[in-house]
């Protein structure tokens, strides 16, 4: 209950849509069926019971850590590999109910190599080799960590091989105490007068 | 007399091979690359008709990523990213040990997938072995490799009454 009423005064504070607020609760449960997915207030109870049942279900009483953007590097050197792999990974942040910022293709890397074609002499016949590295750069924004950890587990379990992924997340924390309220406020007022003079 | 005339019209405009008419007959051709060049790797030379060959060896180096795939699949090329060096000893290793374990059975070259730390070995095997004695051996080659390597190793066999001929060169 307390995690709840934490979790209603930061997504008050920040810019995160009411339904996605309501529909989140502080919990995440993994429902396979996605028809109660609409009706808001009727979840919540549901959500209470069926974590009594289910004992692969956990809840704890601190704060879910905020995530403002999920960022996934995707390389590969098969174009049409990563391609696949990007229609997965959106099919699955939808099903979630993750939204995707944008979905961007980085041009490719080509590192290239020029080498001796024999083992001895020759040294006008040589052989160039060159090693192409493509990009896709997966955006989601706004995830709790538990709803990060869900994705990012089923996601990279699924990795094809000879596909490799960089993770940046970007965290949302509070202000610090001593910074709360403006410094200009706390000085005293000789202060001023010193300016003054 | 055509000729002559072809010739002065040639001079005039600005020389490209294009702009040849065909009509006239007459024809430059540019010799891009020298006469006695031989590039032998990965490449089945041309014979009499009668040397069978699969798609793998008919296809020459060039055509991987456009009509071949590759045959060992890390991560360890990518850019950013180490372990190419131990990954290629890893799969040397592995193709010559599957190579005497086989013995002739194997139809095609072995495709190595490395996935987290699965190691998949895929083979097309021809039904020379009984199926018992195949048993055995795939069941001791990922025992072995898996102590060997650490790491868990299955082995995804395909059997095919003979070898899968492409053409004949």
């Amino acid at each position: 209950m307390a995690a709840a009423g934490l979790w209603r005064r930061l997504c008050q504070g920040s810019a995160f849509p009411v339904n996605y607020a309501s529909r989140i609760m502080g919990r995440q449960c993994f429902l396979p069926n996605n028809d109660l997915m609409g009706v808001r207030l009727a979840r919540s109870y549901v959500d209470t019971q069926e974590h009594k049942s289910n004992p692969l279900v956990s809840i704890s009483d601190e704060p879910e850590t905020l995530y403002k953007r999920l960022s996934l590097l995707v390389k590969g050197h098969d174009k049409t590999v990563l391609d696949s792999y990007e229609y997965f990974a959106v099919l699955a942040a939808k099903e979630l109910g993750i939204s995707v910022e944008k979905v961007h293709r980085p041009p490719k890397k080509i590192e290239r190599f020029t080498l001796l074609k024999s083992v001895h002499i020759y040294k006008k016949h040589r052989v160039q080799y060159e090693m192409r590295t493509h990009y896709v750069c997966l955006e989601l924004k706004h995830l709790t960590g538990s709803t990060a950890a869900v994705y990012l587990e089923y996601v990279q379990r699924n990795l094809p091989e000879g596909v490799a992924m960089e993770v940046k997340k970007t965290k949302i924390e509070t202000i610090p105490e001593h910074i709360q309220k403006p410094v200009c406020d706390t000085l005293p007022q000789a202060e001023e007068t010193q300016v003054k003079s | 007399m055509a000729a002559p005339v072809a010739a002065r019209a040639l001079r005039a405009v600005p020389w490209s091979r294009s702009c040849v008419p065909a009509a006239l007959g007459a024809r430059r051709d540019l010799h891009a690359t020298p006469a006695c060049l031989k590039t032998r790797a990965a490449r089945v030379r041309v014979g009499k008709g009668d040397k069978p060959v699969t798609y793998e060896k008919a296809h020459a180096p060039h055509y991987i990523a456009h009509r071949k795939g590759w045959l060992s699949l890390h991560t360890g090329n990518l850019a950013g990213e180490a372990g190419a060096a131990e990954r290629t000893v890893e799969d040397v290793f592995l193709r010559k040990f599957l190579y005497g374990t086989f013995p002739g059975c194997l139809a095609n070259e072995v495709v190595l997938k490395r996935r987290a730390n699965l190691l998949v070995v895929c083979l097309v095997l021809v039904q020379s072995l009984a199926p018992s004695k195949l048993y055995f051996l795939i069941g001791y080659a990922e025992t072995l490799l898996s102590h060997f390597y650490k790491c868990p190793v299955r082995l995804e066999v395909q059997t095919v009454p003979t070898k899968v001929i492409y053409k004949y060169l």
